[in-house]
């Protein structure tokens, strides 16, 4: 993936990692990080300087760099965009599919990475992947899924059953 | 066992991702053991966590010494010869040790995003969701219960359902809300100074919880003692029946995700302190510490009322209720109310009521009894004396009671449009012979006033003030309409130099639209188009700034008697028996509804979109286009369609055997969320509630009878109830001086319960039944006056369509309709009854009637919201259906759902 042919070299950045770990990049696939776009731009010049990245480590900068590199050329994402009064779909192309077979923990610390840094096309399907896991699942079933402790009462479970039965006949 | 843990705060609530493995062995044993798991009041030290997951970012799988110290020599391996070495370890061991290790390995693997992410991410993943699966999260934890009954999620899911709210009234009702809150806690404090020692500090440190909760099963102290005193301090107010029930300031935690969520929708994520958990984790285990097996957060059954101090409204309740709501129209539960309260029978129209239109609390009616009267709903009483000014019957009406409004406009058979006071009731203006002919239909928005009559011409008035360079001023570029002497050309007065800059006093007649060959019978104005419904059978889409006509849809096969436009979608229902859809876009007619038996009279459809379909729509229009073609090419769809499909038509089946229209932006049916919902009234006096099938048919899924509404609803029907009685001969009711007694015999024995029958209303009753051969011999007249203007030559057509419209009619019906040629709708009477022979109905009552027997019922107009359908009727009782069905819940939720369209 590094192989890109490009006709310019894409000019490098650097960042540091949550664990003091120096990553560069070419500017336009860390730029997919609206906070990093953001602060490249407010440093202006060349960026010669490491960004430090606190919230983030080599290993989940790694992965998000890598989903970066893949999506560099999609649109950028619009800011004003009315998606979120929209019916969403939980579809996921099949790179992403793959890009998201990670372990739980490496898939909620992309999430959250890319919610830090703002890169909503990466949220959306982390997001989108975690929504997968519990539908159509049973209760006891998405409590496997991410070993969830009931801590309910037998009394306080059959009451919030009943309560829901609202919903139920349709 | 937790307690040998040297972090205290291990325990299922606070099973960070970032302390796995040292609490593995707590965690296995606690996790079944549902007792434990609130039982741990006593951990209040929350810094460790915070140290323990920075921690652990650096370097996971070191901080095993608390639990086993690690020899150095391992400690200095690589993570890659670490794993290998464990591995060579892992596999002397027995399967049954790995099974074990796996087990307890268990929870490093599956994590719960609840605890571990944000609630805007949490937020945001929910929202892919459905309700269903969200309630089922709901019964997981306490923690995946708070942050998935969540108020703004569910605001988010109450929209993507294709339901409107009626925003102003949830703002107003919040603002009142808090100011109300707030006076009643500045009071409470002031008369308990004492007290104020005890409740201040509890008050002061909630709220410092409040903060950082993120719902993630908040409550504070243990004790119900303790939960019950902010809930008598703020709680104890009256009023709103369901706030005090639920909510203390306890449960705080929806403050914040409300603060944050609301935050979310608009702003970028960076905004939010979200990868950065440390800054959440202390209060996060602060509050678990807290929580009481007693106290379930958000309570049982939601309330309006979120309990936060800014009295937001609860989303969540809004959605059930909704939903309940919706069950209630399927299942055909409602109770009826009638206009006039059953005991104030005085206050009825005397004669049959043409015109109605609700808003919130108020409904204007209009009758042929010349007068205008102004209900209130929630009384069912008049709010003021009845509107005297029409020389002949009240045939259309709008009104605007907000107070920047505060109007009623009418039009009658008198030709005339009246302007009235909506609030004094008094007439404020009078459009003398606005029409030559009656005015059967009226629509105004902020700029136009739009009239239509059975004088073949549509006239548009302008509400303000306009001069010629006003944007709403007429263009008469363009040819297409009639413009009075005084309407300025402002382009050739411009070129010209001469521009006079007289402007137009309110409620001139500024164009004339012609084009429709007979009455226009409806009219509807949305954003700039006119549409217009005809006895012509066509419906036409002007422009209303120049004046031209757009476009011309036909389908219909006889008069056009009503026709709503929603900017997408054009709904008419016709003399034909049928409503028709039609995408106005680009004219295709996408669903054909039969069930009528009569006259389709009135009709309002509300098609619930979702946000932002229209190129779903477009999109899934063509994919059941290209369907059809495909089967055509395959020749599994005939070609020519044979006379019965022709005439079936299409009701909205997706399949390509049934596919009628072709190339609409719109797919078959018109595209609907599944909430969608037409309702008709017809000359049958049925009124249909329209639901769609699975397969997209629209179907009738409710028949109501207006008779029987006035029954159920306390007053006397007018009409003799035949399974009760024995059946009126039909002499009667074609003899104008029928006894009276009849009618009053069957409201007394109909409603033994009510025995102030007042002699007033009998009388006007017995007047009403007159008048009604009066109306049917007008309406045989309209008919055969419009079949002289100019559609003799369709009329073989039609009546065979009718014959065989209804292959279920009997024979003697069919042979009625044969024997009577087509009518175009001419829309209410005219003041010449001519005596021909009433033989007007072919139609098919499901209760027993003789054939020829007096129509009693004919709905007239009717228009549902959310929670009810109003109808009026040749009936002077105005009948309603509430689907609340006196539900107490449904009924305070039903003030904000938006109204239908």
């Amino acid at each position: 993936m590094a192989a890109t042919t490009s006709i310019e070299t894409p000019q490098k950045i650097l960042l540091t990692t949550s664990d003091n770990v120096e990553l560069k990049v070419d500017r336009d696939v860390a730029e997919r990080s609206i906070l990093i776009k953001n602060l490249l731009e407010d440093l202006g010049g060349e960026g010669t300087e490491a960004i430090p990245i606190p919230n983030v480590n080599e290993a989940v900068m790694k992965k998000v760099l890598e989903w970066c590199e893949q999506h560099r050329k999609d649109a950028p994402a619009t800011q004003d965009d009315d998606s979120d009064s929209r019916k969403k779909s939980t579809d996921i192309d099949e790179w992403d599919q793959k890009f998201m077979q990670v372990d739980q923990e490496m898939l909620f610390e992309i999430i959250l990475a890319a919610n830090y840094l703002d890169i909503k096309a990466l949220l959306d399907v982390g997001c989108k992947t975690v929504a997968n896991m519990i539908k159509g699942k049973s209760p006891d079933e998405i409590r496997k899924t991410f070993n969830i402790q009931n801590d309910f009462t037998p009394e306080e479970e059959d009451q919030i059953r009943r309560e829901n039965e609202w919903a139920e006949d349709r | 066992m937790a307690a040998s843990i040297p972090n205290s705060s291990a325990g299922p609530f606070s099973s960070s991702p970032y302390t796995p493995t040292f609490r593995a062995p707590s965690m296995i044993n606690s996790s079944f053991k549902i007792d434990e798991g609130y039982s741990e009041e006593t951990r209040s030290q929350t810094g460790s966590d915070t140290v323990m997951r920075t921690d652990s970012r650096l370097g996971e799988g070191l901080d095993q010494e608390a639990q086993y110290v690690l020899p150095d020599y391992i400690l200095g391996m690589s993570e890659g010869e670490r794993s290998e070495f464990c591995y060579a370890i892992l596999r002397s061991l027995q399967t049954s040790s790995i099974a074990g290790l796996v087990e307890r390995l268990n929870p490093l693997l599956h994590l719960d995003p609840v605890i571990y992410l944000p609630p805007e991410v949490t937020f945001q993943i929910f929202s892919y969701l459905d309700p269903e699966t969200l309630l089922r999260a709901s019964t997981l934890s306490r923690s995946w219960r708070s942050r998935t009954l969540d108020s703004p999620l569910w605001k988010l899911l109450f929209g993507l359902e294709g339901w409107t709210s009626n925003t102003q009234q949830v703002r107003k009702y919040e603002e009142a809300e808090k100011l109300r809150k707030a006076e009643m806690k500045e009071r409470k404090t002031r008369a308990r100074t004492a007290e104020d020692m005890d409740y201040e500090p509890q008050t002061h440190k909630k709220r410092i919880r409040e903060k950082p909760l993120f719902g993630d099963g908040a409550a504070t102290d243990g004790s119900i003692h303790n939960r019950l005193q902010p809930l008598t301090l703020d709680g104890s107010q009256e009023g709103t029946p369901a706030w005090g029930e639920q909510h203390g300031l306890v449960e705080s935690d929806d403050t914040t995700t409300n603060g944050t969520d609301d935050k979310m929708q608009d702003v970028a994520f960076h905004d939010i302190p979200g990868g950065d958990q440390s800054t959440m984790s202390p209060q996060t285990s602060n509050s678990i510490a807290s929580i009481s097996p007693m106290a379930l957060d958000p309570p049982v059954k939601p309330s309006l009322i979120l309990s936060s101090p800014d009295a937001k409204i609860n989303w969540q309740y809004l959605y059930k209720q909704k939903r309940r709501l919706e069950e209630n129209w399927n299942s055909g539960r409602y109770s009826n109310f009638q206009l006039p309260h059953p005991n104030h029978q005085e206050e009825a129209h005397t004669e049959c009521v043409y015109t109605i239109q609700y808003s919130g609390k108020y409904l204007v009616s209009g009758s042929r009894d010349k007068t205008i009267r102004i209900w209130n709903l929630d009384t069912q009483r008049l709010v003021q004396p009845p509107l005297v000014g029409h020389a002949a019957s009240v045939l259309c009406l709008q009104f605007d009671e907000r107070p920047e409004q505060d109007i009623v406009i009418t039009g009658g058979s008198d030709c005339h449009v009246l302007l009235w006071r909506f609030s004094t009731g008094e007439l404020i203006k009078k459009l003398e012979k606005a029409h030559s002919e009656s005015v059967l239909n009226l629509r105004f928005d902020d700029t136009y006033l739009v009239t239509c009559s059975k004088d073949k011409t549509i006239k548009v008035w302008n509400r303000k003030e306009l001069r010629p360079t006003d944007d709403a001023y007429p263009r008469t570029t363009t040819a297409g309409a009639r413009f009075p002497s005084y309407i300025i050309n402002l382009q050739q007065q411009v070129e010209g130099q001469t521009l006079r800059a007289k402007s137009l006093k309110p409620y001139s007649l500024i164009m004339t639209l012609e084009g429709h060959g007979a009455a226009v019978n409806a009219i509807q104005i949305l954003d700039g188009r006119i549409v217009s419904a005809s006895g012509d059978r066509s419906i036409k889409v002007w422009d209303v700034r120049n004046g031209s006509s757009i476009k011309t849809f036909t389908g219909h096969t006889k008069g056009i008697a009503c026709v709503q436009y929603d900017g997408r979608r054009i709904v008419s229902g016709s003399s034909d028996e049928t409503v028709r859809i039609f995408c106005s876009e680009t004219g295709a007619e996408v669903a054909c509804l039969q069930g009528h038996n009569n006259l389709v009279r009135t009709v309002q459809a509300q098609f619930s979109d979702l946000p932002g379909n229209e190129k779903e729509l477009a999109a899934e229009a063509k994919a059941i286009d290209m369907q059809f073609l495909e089967a055509r090419e395959k020749g599994l769809v005939p070609t020519e369609f044979t006379r019965e499909q022709r005439r079936a038509r299409n009701a909205g089946s997706r399949d390509p055997k049934d596919i009628f229209a072709f190339g609409a932006k719109l797919p078959p049916g018109g595209g609907s969320s599944r909430w969608a919902r037409i309702v008709s009234g017809s000359y049958d006096e049925t009124v249909i509630i329209w639901k769609r099938e699975n397969d997209g048919r629209w179907a009738p899924s409710k028949t109501l009878l207006q008779h029987e509404a006035v029954r159920a609803a306390g007053g006397r029907p007018r009409r003799p109830v035949t399974h009760n009685h024995p059946p009126i001969p039909a002499v009667n009711a074609v003899n104008q001086n029928q006894p009276q007694a009849v009618p009053i015999q069957n409201g007394v024995a109909n409603n033994s319960h009510l025995h102030q029958a007042s002699l007033a209303h009998a009388t006007a009753q017995s007047a009403a039944q007159a008048q009604l051969f009066q109306h049917a011999q007008a309406l045989q007249a309209a008919a055969q006056a419009g079949q002289q203007a100019g559609h003799t030559t369709t009329v073989t057509v039609n009546v065979a369509a009718t014959t065989t419209n209804l292959p279920h009619q009997p024979a003697a019906a069919t042979t009625a309709a044969t024997a009577q040629p087509a009518q175009p709708v001419q829309g209410p009477p005219q003041q010449n009854p001519n005596p021909a022979p009433h033989h007007h109905h072919h139609h098919h009552h499901p209760a027993p009637q003789p054939v020829g027997g007096q129509v009693n019922s004919r709905v007239f107009k009717l228009q549902f919201d959310a929670r009810r359908i109003i109808c009026c009727s040749q009936d002077p009782t105005i009948v309603g259906w509430d689907f609340a069905n006196g539900d107490k819940d449904i009924i305070q939720a039903s003030q904000f759902f938006g109204e239908a369209v």
